[in-house]
């Protein structure tokens, strides 16, 4: 007997209503580079996945007036390759890069690695940092949740069963802005993120912050922006004494939730490093 | 439940359960087993196919997500003659072949990148085999062969 079936949705509204089925416990089933672990190591929970990954309306990247919509399908060679995504949405490229080796960038998806709820995931800072709202269907109808609200602990998401992320948007960034995603791993290729930083910000004409975006990945139970340290980048103009102060700012943000754990001695100078070279990254006009 | 593929340019219908990966499917039903089982987890590569154009790790796909996709596996790789293509030859001439359970996997990255991109750099190279592990040779053959394939393509 096999421990599970398997179905290939071709579109949205076929892949809800398989998922809805109460008769039989289904899963979405995207590039399979978390559930085929998962499915290795423990008995699986589900009797049934619905491949999702070659969904039309789940592959798209366009822009839609001020807003970007990519699809919860789209893998990250997809992301990397895709001359949008270059203009308007650096860190999430960057992180996309950075995510495993080749044959993982090639399966893995954006939906996959949020629905996962990993603490490490790469692809969740650079969406938060771009405010996306992560489009979620189910046979009930449609709802939008910030991505930071979507994600509840380690491992936990507010995703119920029956869920489909069907895409991800988020609005174009001010003129001028730009953004990064900084990863610090065990080595330099395919590793899982110790600790990671993806960073937003623009300058005015007089080359004063007018738009700053902080998100440490793997520092926080719940990931958020750290709005502390946005705000006090907000109206100063940037210099390597402001990135270090913001890095040192995260660092306490980090820490006054965390706690002093064992590995505190590390992250609070790590994170302060990361963060600091994420701004100079962002906010260091070139001649 | 049936699949239908085509693998190394023949198509191919085969009665499996749902529930097994590509590898298993290559291994065990089509009796193609020169695609090899590491880690089962996606870390190291060995069992790295061509599917529709792209590198992907056969023990992190499911078999019948495989259906109506074209696979290469390392016995799709070789010259017209039947021996081993400039690639192969390259790994024996550059020493990049010791104990060989990981080289299918390596053929098969260095395909899949020089594919995309002709003229890699090194530290491209490098990255082409970011998701490959090699426990003998230090990678220094392995990259040397490819580097030197790509130059040898250019060529002509
Ligand atoms: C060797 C290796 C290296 C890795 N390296 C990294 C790394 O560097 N960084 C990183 O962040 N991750 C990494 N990962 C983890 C994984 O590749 C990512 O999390 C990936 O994005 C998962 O996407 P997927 O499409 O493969 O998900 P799947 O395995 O198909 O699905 C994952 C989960 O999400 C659910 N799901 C999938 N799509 C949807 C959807 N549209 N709506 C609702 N639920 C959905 C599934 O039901 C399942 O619970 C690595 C994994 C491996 C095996």
């Amino acid at each position: 007997m096999p421990m599970f079936d398997y179905v290939r949705a071709k579109s949205v509204a076929e892949a809800v209503e398989l998922l809805a089925d109460t008769q039989c416990v289904s899963r979405p089933l995207a590039g399979g580079t978390d559930v085929l672990v998962q499915v290795r190591h423990t008995p699986p929970t589900f009797q049934r996945l619905v491949d999702v990954s070659r969904i039309p309306e789940m592959k798209i990247i366009e822009r839609q007036g001020d807003e970007i919509c990519v699809g919860a399908a789209v893998t990250y060679t997809e992301i990397i390759e895709s001359a949008l995504l270059r203009e308007t949405a650096t860190c999430l490229v960057e992180a996309s890069r950075l995510v495993g080796g080749p044959a993982i960038a090639n399966a893995g998806t954006l939906g996959g690695n949020v629905a996962n709820g990993a603490a490490c995931a790469d692809g969740v800072p650079p969406l938060v940092c771009l405010d996306a709202l992560a489009h979620v269907r189910n046979s009930a109808g449609a709802r939008a949740v910030p991505v930071a609200d979507l994600l509840s602990g380690p491992h936990e998401t507010m995703l119920q069963r029956g869920d489909l992320i069907t895409h991800f948007t988020f609005p174009v960034m001010p003129d001028g802005a730009r953004s990064t995603f900084i990863k610090l791993g065990r080595r330099n290729a395919q590793a899982i993120s110790r600790l990671n930083v993806a960073a937003a910000g623009a300058l005015s004409s007089e080359g004063r912050v007018i738009f700053a975006r902080v998100v440490p990945g793997s520092a926080l139970p719940r990931l958020r922006r750290f709005v502390e340290v946005e705000n006090m980048l907000i109206g100063e103009r940037p210099s390597e004494a402001l990135f270090e102060t913001a890095g040192a700012e995260a660092s306490r943000a980090m820490v006054a939730v965390t706690g002093r754990r064992w590995s505190t001695e590390y992250k609070e100078i790590a994170l302060q490093g990361l963060v600091a070279r994420a701004l100079r990254q962002v906010f260091t006009v070139e001649n | 439940m049936l699949i239908e593929l085509t693998v190394n340019g023949r198509d191919v219908a085969v009665d499996a359960p749902p529930d097994i990966t590509l590898l298993d499917l290559l291994r065990d039903y089509l009796n193609l087993t020169g695609t090899k089982e590491g880690c089962a987890v996606g870390e190291c590569g060995a069992c790295a196919v061509i599917m529709d154009g792209r590198l992907v790790n056969s023990c992190m796909v499911l078999a019948p997500q495989a259906d109506g996709c074209a696979i290469t596996t390392i016995e799709g790789v070789r010259a017209p003659d039947g021996g081993p293509n400039d690639l192969q030859q390259n790994f024996i001439e550059y020493g990049a072949v010791q104990c060989g359970i990981c080289i299918p996997g390596m053929i098969m990255a260095g395909e899949a990148l020089l594919m995309r991109n002709p003229l890699p750099t090194r530290e491209e190279i490098r990255m082409g085999l970011a998701g490959n592990l090699c426990r003998c040779t230090g990678y220094q053959q392995i990259v040397d062969a490819i580097e030197a394939t790509a130059k040898g393509r250019q060529k002509g």
